[in-house]
């Protein structure tokens, strides 16, 4: 039912314009370059014998310290202060966010591409008892995305000011899940989400898509309770 | 004309309450806002920049509430928080280029004229700056975009006497061309020298909101200051 009440951000031309001026002062003002540094640990879909998702753990990594800096520059307050809405604010925040996951899941899916293809069949990479690259896993690395938008971001958002509990239980949160990504292949039955190349690759895209609309809607639930959260909240 | 209103404006905190705060500000005046430390200074003007939520009340501005009006009214308005380091390892030159995309009212020549007469050297970071330089930094912001009326906390402290003089001269120029201008301050002198308007807060409530004039004539006692009527009256001893 929740679902049902989410609204999706949609902006006119002023908004458009609006929402470019806020993503310029989050890249030149708010973010730490770490943000940016750890964009493209998103190859470390070619690292063998590692926990493929942990590139995605490592984006959120400097996503948080971007946080860290924002804070400590009051960049909350400058931004509330600034002639736009509260929830131009959250939008600008969750945008900012999303551009940097997306920019690393783009490097994570030429790397998936390569694996899937080119490299299907490197034996560095089959004799590995760790989760394989393929679009399961770009699907996982969707919901520790969307796991890092609802748990740490709209828990930012309750407080404008706590980082650290929000990020901890995120940390935990993600680590379960990475856990159980690694574990699934290895029990009997489940063994196509481990599929090389582009075998099973109806049931890969399901599982694609399906991470996908998790990041989605995740982030959408998230972006709506932060608004509510951030509106209610005193600076 | 009253630009801003502020009507039974009340935030409880544990230990502190602003009760029912009321006054408005008008256009081509200046409205001192005085009160001790810890009266409700503050308090009141982050509620006036929709920072804080309050417990009830109704702030309007330019006959809008702010709820719901607050990206357009923000934009007619000026504000200065003090002395708050906003982005302190940037270059004041990149924090302009940033907030001047958000005003379509944004004076260039404004902006330079001022920065020359604050003296503020635009490839400094804001850490560099001294306590009253960031001060100025701040008001540099807010009479740059042709506000009508600017909402200021606390503008002169950590001023130097010269500065806080030439300020108040800038706020009397401001008046003159229909800016209303509400600053907070605890240095009675300020007042003295530039507000017609004392709006006065003690332990989170209005004492007295009205023209100077009036409020020397219904407080004072023959040949006492503003500044000895206040201190008096800080201390509990009410004359009506």
């Amino acid at each position: 039912m929740r679902v049902k009440a989410l609204k999706i951000p949609c902006s006119g031309w002023k908004g458009v314009i609006l929402m470019s001026n806020i993503m310029l002062k989050e890249i030149k003002l708010s973010a730490s370059p770490l943000a940016f540094f750890f964009i493209p640990f998103g190859f470390m879909v070619f690292l063998p014998g590692y926990p493929i998702l942990c590139g995605a753990f490592f984006v959120t990594l400097g996503i948080f310290q971007s946080f860290q800096t924002a804070r400590e520059a009051n960049d909350i307050v400058f931004s509330a202060l600034l002639p736009v809405a509260k929830k131009d604010v959250v939008k600008g925040k969750y945008i900012f966010v999303c551009l940097i996951e997306i920019c690393s899941v783009i490097l994570m899916m030429i790397g998936t591409a390569v694996r899937m293809t080119a490299l299907a069949d490197s034996p560095v990479y089959r004799e590995n008892a760790l989760m394989n690259a393929n679009l399961f896993a770009l699907g996982m690395a969707f919901v520790i995305f969307g796991l890092f938008n609802l748990i740490f971001v709209g828990g930012f958002f309750k407080t404008a000011y706590k980082i650290g509990r929000p990020y901890v239980i995120y940390i935990i949160v993600a680590f379960i899940v990475i856990g159980l990504a690694e574990t699934l292949h290895h029990i009997p039955g489940l063994e196509a989400l481990n599929a090389f190349g582009t075998d099973h690759i109806g049931l890969q895209v399901v599982l694609l898509i399906s991470g996908m609309l998790i990041f989605v809607l995740l982030t959408l639930l998230a972006y709506n309770r932060a608004c509510n959260d951030f509106e209610k909240i005193d600076l | 004309m009253s630009i801003a209103e502020v009507r039974g404006l009340t935030k409880k905190y544990p230990a502190f309450t602003l009760d029912d705060v009321s006054f408005s500000i008008d256009g081509g005046k200046i409205t001192g806002f005085i009160g001790r430390n810890g009266a409700g200074k503050t308090t009141t003007i982050k509620s006036m920049l929709n920072l804080i939520h309050p417990d009830g009340g109704e702030i309007r501005y330019f006959g809008m509430p702010l709820t719901g009006n607050e990206k357009e009214i923000k934009k007619r308005t000026g504000y200065s928080t003090g002395t708050v380091n906003w982005y302190p390892r940037k270059k004041i030159r990149d924090i302009v280029n940033i907030v001047r995309r958000f005003y379509d009212t944004w004076d260039d020549d404004s902006y330079r004229k001022y920065l020359e007469l604050f003296s503020l050297d635009e490839t400094k970071a804001p850490s560099e700056l001294s306590e009253g330089m960031k001060v100025k930094f701040n008001l540099l912001i807010a009479l740059s975009h042709r506000a009508e009326v600017l909402i200021l906390d606390e503008p002169t402290s950590g001023l130097d006497p010269f500065s806080r003089n030439e300020l108040l001269d800038i706020f009397t120029g401001l008046k003159n061309e229909g800016v209303a201008v509400f600053f907070s301050t605890h240095i009675i002198s300020d007042i003295e020298k530039c507000a017609d308007d004392i709006v006065y807060i003690s332990k989170g409530k209005i004492v007295s909101a009205s023209s100077k004039e009036a409020f020397m004539e219904q407080h004072s006692h023959e040949g006492e200051s503003l500044e000895d009527t206040m201190l008096r009256m800080e201390r509990g001893d009410f004359d009506e």
